[in-house]
């Protein structure tokens, strides 16, 4: 265990001047058993990835390495370190933390939030952090009064001594110059007064006034707006642009052409976006893209899952030849199309480049590659690049990515002003890393009595992993590497991926959770070069789909009730297997349904944790109407329910929107959808009653932001079947 | 130039007269919080009441609210004196990511306004305008139901004005 108090000034990793109100500041390590030297002895292999800081004020401060964009990490991590301080979490105070390494997510090794990994990863290392703190404060104290830490007890801030209460502000300045224990001891659950509880959430107050800044609420005095105009065809470049209507509009200040298109910068969005609809530009179009189109296109697949390109993912047993010895086969296959983030808040990034610094105003999951790619894209060391980051308007995975950081960052220094580029929903629609296109091939062997003896799946698809390595490469590429071999690595990273070895999120969900005795997975890359990415579950918002619905084919093959068929089949898979079971319970699965009513049951594990879902539908004529969700997740210990059911009504709501309606398609390589007129989104009228329930458990958390989206279309396809005995093996789900 | 009353107060603007209104206070009166979503008026996301009415203001031109009252969501309350629909909000914890939450609330104003006492189909119906995309749908429903009969009608508040109010 390691503890350190840091004199940031002296220590040097925080470039800004975070902590100048003083008293203690407490860095956290990246793990909770992690070694390091103490930070008053100048922290050498100390590398602390949040801090908290109590000041003067006795107001606690909370660094936080996260970003927060809807799942609730803000009031998580907050809570965390509330309960071991022994401090209200309404009165700390919470600040979004720019770029730096000392941010670094432990798992990803940059800074990201993603993979639904913030409550998990940081859970040991807050908690020990903020216990250390506290018995740190009471070492000072029992010093500082000439009594025995023994006598001492807190509550919400304050040292109780003898029946009187003192500020911990009043200890700090003593607790700073000691070395903190290193192993507190940590809290009983059975002590636990915020934790495991339904709290308000810590950001409600600012997100129902309006005040809560967002990227797109960022202002000062000489601001200009810009649009930026596309090539319809993601990696097209500008041929020629006419721009003399434009640059007669009102409020028009520059019109400059960047890597990818032509940006009006105006006074006023509107201004902008005016003008930009006068310009007249053609454009140099990737030709393989533009050779693509939705109605053709998926032949792509098709034949790329018959050709020689296939590459082992996954063997287990004997593999294929498992099926030679298979009573029964069960075959089918499964599509899944492009989909878009659709974030509320569209996408957007504000730069000011002065006096050789760049400011870079963003609400983004990867603050670090913003700051990487702004540094490149100015030829500013990172150092001289700062990033002030806000709350995010939706984030998805979309926000992973930092295109838009680049763009305002080449528009800036094109235009030589300061700018807030804004993407239009049309913008968002229709330049997005989308859900990759997947189509799915199963071949699931079945022994005499009907039980799954060889699984086995071929996926192909285009990888996600490429495209955000492009960004990588660019933002992360040390200062010192040449442009050209920047973009030469960044490029060859396509190459690189594909070569040596299968994406993991290609063929993730697809195989994992049931048990069979054979399992077989391959993998063939198809891809379009339509920019692909991580959206909400990732590969599993395919995969539980596929799976799902083919799991239930196999019970239906063999006449058995696909609940019971799934318990059986997760003996090796306990969370899996209880959280069917309640599911099961609380759905009162299969029963006492209204007579046009009937369930569909799905599960799937993702991000390490279980969820399963009963779905409750009717079909009238070629409609399908959900009535109810019933959901069941296993996420070990939980720190606000309220906030993991609202994640999976949340998730829920997301995949139902993918399940019905949501599909982008091409045309020549561009994408048709333009906006919620084209792209729908579920509104309050069509969302069915939801249900949650959480599983008691005492083991480590897990994730909780994405792990309700995967299972609920196949649940919704599922009770389809039940209903008409149709089959639905592509998404969107339609009955014709 | 336009004149219209905006929470409460008498502002004049000098804008090209099609700029529309949720441009207008988010560029040039500086109000951020209403939100830019979609620009086609699909999602709500824009919301302001005008005249008490819910109204998509991303495709509604300046002209159009001459002399008329237009209530933002800093209208309704702030966080030292929040409405009991903003409370409710906090109580339920309504936001996700939040960006959706400004124009909702102006919708269940506009309803609680005129409907009191909603059904859930009444709520539907008033609420069906407004996109979330992080689905906060259900918790909208439960802090509407609990502001519903705790207030009559939506008090609109003058900040400049010191008012009895729930304190946070
Ligand atoms: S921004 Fe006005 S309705 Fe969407
Ligand atoms: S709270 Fe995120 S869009 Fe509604």
């Amino acid at each position: 265990m390691s503890m350190n108090n840091s004199n940031a000034s002296r220590r040097g990793f925080l470039k800004n001047s975070l902590f100048a109100a003083g008293g203690l500041v407490v860095g956290v390590p990246l793990s909770a058993c992690a070694t390091a030297s103490n930070a008053n002895s100048d922290g050498k292999n100390f590398v602390p990835d949040a801090f908290i800081q109590i000041t003067p004020d006795n107001v606690v401060h909370f660094y936080m390495p996260r970003s927060e964009m809807g799942q609730g990490t803000y009031t998580g991590l907050t809570t965390i370190i509330a309960e071991e301080l022994d401090v209200d979490p309404a009165t700390i105070q919470i600040h979004h933390v720019g770029a730096g390494d000392e941010f670094t997510n432990p798992e990803a090794g940059i800074q990201i939030t993603g993979g639904s990994n913030s409550i998990r990863v940081h859970f040991d290392p807050l908690r020990q952090a903020a216990a250390n703190a506290r018995a740190g404060i009471l070492n000072a104290a029992a010093q500082q009064m000439a009594l025995d830490v023994s006598v001492l007890t807190t509550n919400n801030a304050q040292v109780i001594a003898k029946g009187q209460a003192f500020n911990y502000s009043e200890f700090v300045t003593l607790a700073a110059k000691k070395d903190l224990p290193t192993d507190a001891k940590l809290k009983s659950p059975k002590d636990y007064k915020y934790m495991g509880k339904d709290r308000p959430r810590l950001d409600g107050v600012s997100k129902s006034t309006g005040t809560a800044q967002f990227g797109l609420d960022v202002d000062f005095p000489g601001l200009q707006r810009a649009v930026l105009v596309r090539c319809p065809v993601a990696g097209g470049s500008v041929a020629s642009v006419n721009d003399s209507q434009a640059l007669k509009m009102p409020g028009v200040k520059k019109i400059v052409t960047i890597y990818n298109g032509v940006a009006v910068v105006a006074e006023s969005y509107w201004q902008a976006k005016q003008a930009a609809a006068t310009l007249d530009v053609t454009w140099n179009k990737p030709e393989k893209l533009a050779s693509f189109s939705s109605d053709t296109g998926k032949k792509w697949f098709e034949d790329a899952l018959k050709g020689e390109d296939l590459e082992d993912a996954h063997e287990e047993g004997e593999g294929e030849d498992g099926l030679a010895t298979a009573h029964k086969v069960v075959s089918a296959q499964y599509w899944a199309p492009y989909l878009a983030h659709s974030t509320m808040e569209p996408l957007n990034c504000t730069v000011r480049i002065e006096n050789g610094k760049c400011d870079v105003w963003v609400g983004c999951q990867s603050p670090g590659v913003a700051q990487g790619l702004a540094a490149r894209i100015t030829g500013l060391s990172k150092d001289d690049v700062t990033v002030h980051s806000t709350f995010l308007g939706g984030g998805f995975g979309r926000r992973v990515y930092s295109d838009y950081v680049a763009e305002a960052t080449a528009i800036a220094r094109e235009s030589g002003l300061a700018v807030q580029l804004i993407w239009s929903r049309e913008d968002d629609t229709r330049h997005d890393y989308y859900r990759p296109a997947s189509l799915a091939d199963f071949k699931v062997g079945l022994d005499k009595d009907g039980s799954i003896e060889s699984w086995n799946v071929k996926r192909a698809g285009p990888n996600t992993m490429p495209y955000f390595l492009d960004q990588l490469v660019d933002g992360k590429a040390p200062g010192f590497m040449p442009t050209g071999l920047v973009d030469w690595l960044s490029k060859r990273g396509y190459g690189l991926f594909d070569g040596l070895s299968v994406d993991e999120s290609s063929v993730e969900g697809l195989f994992e959770d049931y048990d069979s005795q054979h399992k077989h997975v391959q993998h063939v890359t198809v891809d379009p070069g339509l920019p692909v990415g991580f959206w909400r579950s990732v590969g599993h918002s395919f995969s539980g789909y596929f799976k799902e619905s083919m799991m239930d084919e196999v019970a239906h093959a063999v006449q058995q009730d696909p609940v019971a068929y799934r318990l059986a089949h997760t003996k090796n898979n306990p969370n899996l297997n209880g959280a069917l079971k309640l599911v099961a319970e609380k759905s009162n699965w299969g029963k006492n349904l209204p007579s046009n009513h009937f369930h569909g049951v799905a599960a799937h594990n993702s991000f390490m944790s279980s969820v399963a879902q009963v779905a409750q539908v009717s079909v009238e004529g070629n409609q399908i109407k959900i009535h109810k969700i019933t959901c069941v997740v296993d996420c070990g210990f939980v720190v606000n329910p309220d906030i993991v059911k609202a994640q999976m009504k949340s998730g829920i709501i997301f995949a139902l929107t993918a399940a019905l309606y949501g599909e982008i398609t091409l045309k020549d390589g561009a994408v048709q959808q333009s906006n919620f007129h084209d792209y729908a989104i579920m509104r309050m009228n069509e969302t069915p009653e939801i249900d949650v329930h959480i599983v008691q458990s005492d083991a480590a958390p897990t994730g909780v932001g994405e792990p309700g989206v995967p299972p609920v279309a196949a649940a919704v396809a599922n009770a389809v079947f039940a209903a008409t005995g149709k089959r639905l093996r592509s998404l969107p789900l339609k009955l014709s | 130039m336009i004149s219209f009353e905006l929470n409460g107060k008498a502002v004049e603007v000098d804008v090209s007269l099609d700029t529309p209104l949720l441009w207008v206070m988010r560029d040039h009166l500086k109000l951020k919080g209403t939100k830019f979503g979609c620009g086609m008026g699909l999602c709500g996301a824009c919301s302001m009441l005008i005249d008490g009415v819910s109204t998509r203001t991303c495709i509604l031109p300046i002209a159009a609210v001459a002399n008329r009252k237009v209530t933002t969501i800093e209208g309704l309350g702030n966080p030292q004196m929040l409405s009991t629909l903003q409370q409710a909000w906090v109580e339920n914890s309504v936001p996700q990511c939040g960006y959706c939450q400004s124009g909702q609330l102006i919708s269940a104003s506009a309803l609680l306004n005129s409907n009191p006492n909603p059904s859930d189909q009444q709520i539907d119906d008033a609420m069906s305008g407004n996109i979330c995309r992080c689905g906060t749908y259900p918790n909208i429903k439960k802090a509407i139901k609990a502001a519903a009969g705790q207030q009559l009608g939506v008090q609109t508040f003058d900040p400049s004005q010191p008012r009895e109010g729930a304190e946070v």
